[in-house]
């Protein structure tokens, strides 16, 4: 039996909004959709009359329709914004080309300006470099952190009054989740805020804080908006996978769920006793940051250092490492001698693992593809190849006694022909953090971190 | 797996903890008591000769508080545990998928006998006395029978399970008052308030977490809810049982679909492969608190937890709200101020006046009810 919109038009519903329960007709879903969206920016104060915003725009659905209902809203309340679009490109093969090419079309169907920046040109490096040096594991890490701080250059040099971001309303509740699984209170305090950006920055707005998901794909849907819908190949493995699942699950049972948690989001406080971060500016790139060098920096300093582990975890370890790393450097002949001690002793078989990973990695450019895939499937083996392959280390160290930072330099220049190889190990290497799940952690959190420090002993 | 030997004496190893830390029998014992002993000691809240209501439900926990309440209060040096516990025990339950009468006598025969065994009272306290509003009546060491009323069970289990928290949370604080405790200790474990941690978070509690995860609950001002052992994890219990040979009945777990089994399942299911996530929920529930926007403070009358009416300008109220005004028949035009005043909100009934947020949902859903009858009484006694 069909049942009517409840909006009061007489006609049959096409859905039920999860948020309310109630069911409206297409024509009135539009208009409820739009109508709320233009409640949370008038009634948020997200932008002033005259402002440049720029539209962070992906491709995916969230920015399209956040571009599509800004132009829309903007026409017709007459918030006399100047609208433009600020794409990032990671270099993602198979994802950021074709989304890419979304935007382009989201350029033209809306008549806006298009910025598109890349890793490659702000940092040196794309993200499927990035990927074949730390592994499948943690890339999302530097993805974000990057992407952060590419957005803010980007609406730098657009000279734009804020950027509008579209994360919706189940974005923000699993990020909430995710910051508490994670223990993440500085985050977690600030995740739900609509607009943030401190003094001196650029704010991020939210504007679609409140839409869930599903209404935004119903919208576009029957709108018959261009969106792209793959999901980036890379993030299967992040962590937030997990928080995602859970609130999906949630959602089945108890769709205003999502309201709820960003309701305790932003009702929740962090206790006077507890110690915060502050933000403050980078001293190198001077970005926002928390620390005194900001996350970006650290990460960059890592994989052009040949350490790709250095900015995940503890800001405690990446200072030693660092330290240790500038020790090495000094005395890298020296070192190696130790190793070289160290593994006549035979007694240093997880090291030896870990470091091998590694060193083939950042080597291989230099040396062959034939020895790192050798040396990659040895992985599978037991001890006494590890011990085989750590000597096999040890001859290409002393063939070869580079200094790690120029791997990196090398590695620039010789990206294009060696990617696929390093696709292939680095799939090779994922296998083994599942079938070997105990020995790899202590491999997996490692490989940079574990060779400089091997190499201080 | 690795060299069975104890990490305290260096003895022979008889468990593991976490896959990884090695205890030996006595040492574990010794370990899990002085967490015991020292979540109480280091918040200093019980003097001496303190007079405190403890709840058991018969489960693997309450067993355990149990045994380590008994071991207290009879040592005989300077440690021993100078309380003086009372003992109680509610029956009944309100859910869906009514627990079936021989079930909870069963259950309540078991917790009488272990108390027994120790030789201390129990007071088994019906759920339905939530309904008077005189003194409870209770029974001593014997199961009266329990009439649960099955009718108009209209409302979905996570919220049942919410309001049931409240109801019996209602009656420890009032049974306290009445056996003239100043404290009420529960078997809360850390495994437990992880998932209620984030449970409260996932129906719109998350402003109360520091009293409804946190050590002590003072909400209520005059008795004060005490989870001494917080620092303790279903592994531990399990192999405290084991050690100590004491066999618990499972309690059936629920089959119902609800927002907390979901939370369980993930948990446990997370715990697995990142065997830090349970502490880490903990710890941050410890560093949380509610936002404070402005002077004049208004309890909510179900679980008095302080509204947070903040002074922002937009939260997931207003959107809510908003959302049910442009779906209805009324004309958006006229919604620039919406109507927040009691009754006629269609979404959040009552709530920042009355109740907080989820109480407000609960009502609600509830209407027509039984579990109701609790919510719309606290209304009635203010009005």
């Amino acid at each position: 039996m069909p049942v009517l919109c409840k909006a009061g038009c007489g006609k049959n519903a096409m859905l039920k909004r999860p948020k309310t329960g109630d069911t409206l007709c297409k024509e009135c879903f539009y208009e409820a959709f739009e109508t709320e969206i233009h409640f949370t920016i008038t009634k948020a104060e997200l932008f002033n009359r005259g402002d440049s915003v720029a539209i962070a725009a992906s491709g995916g659905k969230d920015s399209t329709v956040l571009a599509h209902v800004l132009k829309t809203l903007n026409q017709r309340y007459d918030y006399g914004l100047n609208l433009m679009l600020l794409s990032i490109d990671e270099g993602i093969t198979g994802y950021r080309d074709d989304s890419l090419e979304t935007v382009k079309q989201n350029r033209d169907d809306y008549e806006m300006n298009l910025k598109i920046l890349s890793y490659k040109d702000l940092y040196g490096w794309t993200m499927d470099e990035i990927v074949a040096q730390i592994g499948r594991k943690n890339n999302c890490t530097f993805c974000g952190v990057f992407r952060r701080q590419a957005l803010d250059r980007g609406a730098a040099m657009l000279n734009v009054k804020c950027i509008a971001t579209g994360h919706n309303a189940d974005d923000i509740a699993e990020t909430v989740l995710m910051n508490v699984l994670r223990g993440d209170i500085a985050r977690l305090k600030r995740c739900t805020a609509i607009s943030t950006g401190s003094e001196g920055t650029i704010p991020r707005v939210k504007p679609l804080k409140y839409t869930y998901e599903k209404e935004i794909v119903m919208y576009a849907h029957y709108k018959k908006l261009v969106y792209f819908s793959t999901e980036c190949v890379f993030a299967p493995n992040a962590y937030r996978g997990h928080a995602r699942a859970l609130l999906k699950d949630l959602e089945k049972i108890r769709p205003t769920c999502i309201m709820d948690i960003i309701y305790s989001g932003e009702t929740m406080a962090v206790k006077e006793e507890v110690s915060l971060p502050t933000q403050r500016i980078c001293t190198r790139c001077k970005f926002v940051s928390s620390q005194e060098v900001c996350k970006a920096c650290v990460l960059l300093e890592g994989l052009n250092k040949g350490l790709p582990k250095l900015g995940i975890g503890k800001s405690s370890k990446a200072k030693k490492m660092l330290e240790e790393y500038n020790a090495n450097q000094n005395s890298t002949n020296k070192a190696i001698d130790e190793i070289n001690v160290d593994c006549q002793k035979n007694n240093c078989v997880s090291r030896g693992k870990a470091c091998r990973s590694n060193r083939n990695k950042t080597n291989d450019n230099e040396v062959n593809s034939r020895n790192g895939e050798k040396c990659c499937s040895t992985q599978e083996k037991t001890h006494d190849s590890a011990n085989i392959s750590n000597t096999k280390l040890n001859t290409l160290l002393q063939d070869y006694g580079i200094p790690e930072n120029d791997c990196g330099h090398d590695k620039n220049s010789s990206i294009g022909e060696s990617s696929e190889n390093h696709n292939f190990e680095v799939d090779l290497h994922n296998e083994d953090v599942t079938s070997l799940a105990e020995e790899t952690d202590a491999c997996g959190g490692a490989c940079g971190k574990m060779d400089s420090m091997h190499i201080g002993f | 797996m690795k060299d069975k030997v104890c990490r305290k004496c260096n003895g022979p190893g008889t468990v593991f903890v976490r896959k990884e830390y090695c205890y030996c029998n006595d040492c574990f014992i010794t370990n899990t008591n002085h967490k015991f002993r020292a979540c109480i000691g280091k918040n200093k809240k019980l003097t001496s000769n303190e007079k405190v209501l403890v709840c058991l439900s018969g489960g693997k926990s309450s067993t355990v508080l149990l045994d380590l309440i008994y071991n207290g209060i009879n040592l005989d040096s300077h440690k021993k545990l100078r309380i003086v516990p009372f003992f109680i025990h509610i029956t009944g339950k309100y859910l869906r998928r009514i627990k079936k009468e021989s079930e909870s006598k069963k259950t309540t025969d078991m917790i009488i006998d272990q108390c027994q065994k120790y030789n201390f009272d129990l007071y088994v306290v019906n759920i339905q006395e939530y309904k008077s509003n005189e003194d409870i009546s209770y029974c001593t060491n014997s199961y009266s029978s329990a009439t649960l009323s099955a009718k108009n069970l209209n409302f979905t289990t996570t919220t049942g399970q919410d309001v049931l928290t409240k109801i019996k949370h209602n009656l420890f604080i009032r049974m306290s008052k009445q056996l003239g405790c100043r404290f009420v200790l529960t078997a809360e474990t850390t495994t437990l308030l992880a998932m209620k941690l984030l449970s409260s978070i996932v129906i719109g509690r998350g402003s109360q977490v520091e009293n409804d995860i946190g050590f002590a609950d003072n909400r209520d001002g005059n008795v004060e809810i005490l989870r001494p052992m917080r620092d303790i994890t279903n592994e531990e219990i399990d192999i405290y049982l084991n050690i100590k040979q004491m066999y618990v009945d499972p309690k059936d777990s629920d089959q119902e679909i609800s927002l907390q089994a979901a939370i369980r399942d993930f948990v446990l299911d997370l715990q697995e492969n990142y065997p830090s996530t349970i502490s880490t929920v903990c710890k941050t529930a410890d560093k949380l608190g509610s936002v404070n926007g402005n002077n004049n403070i208004k309890k909510c009358h179900v679980c008095q937890s302080t509204i947070n009416f903040k002074d922002s300008k937009l939260t997931a109220v207003e959107a809510t709200i908003f959302s049910r005004i442009v779906s209805s028949e009324k004309s958006p035009e006229s919604a620039s101020d919406l109507p927040f005043n009691t009754k006629d909100n269609t979404m959040f009934p009552y709530i920042f006046d009355r109740f907080c947020y989820c109480c407000s949902r609960n009502y609600l859903e509830t209407k027509g009810s039984d579990l109701n009858m609790f919510l719309s009484q606290k209304i009635e006694k203010e009005s």
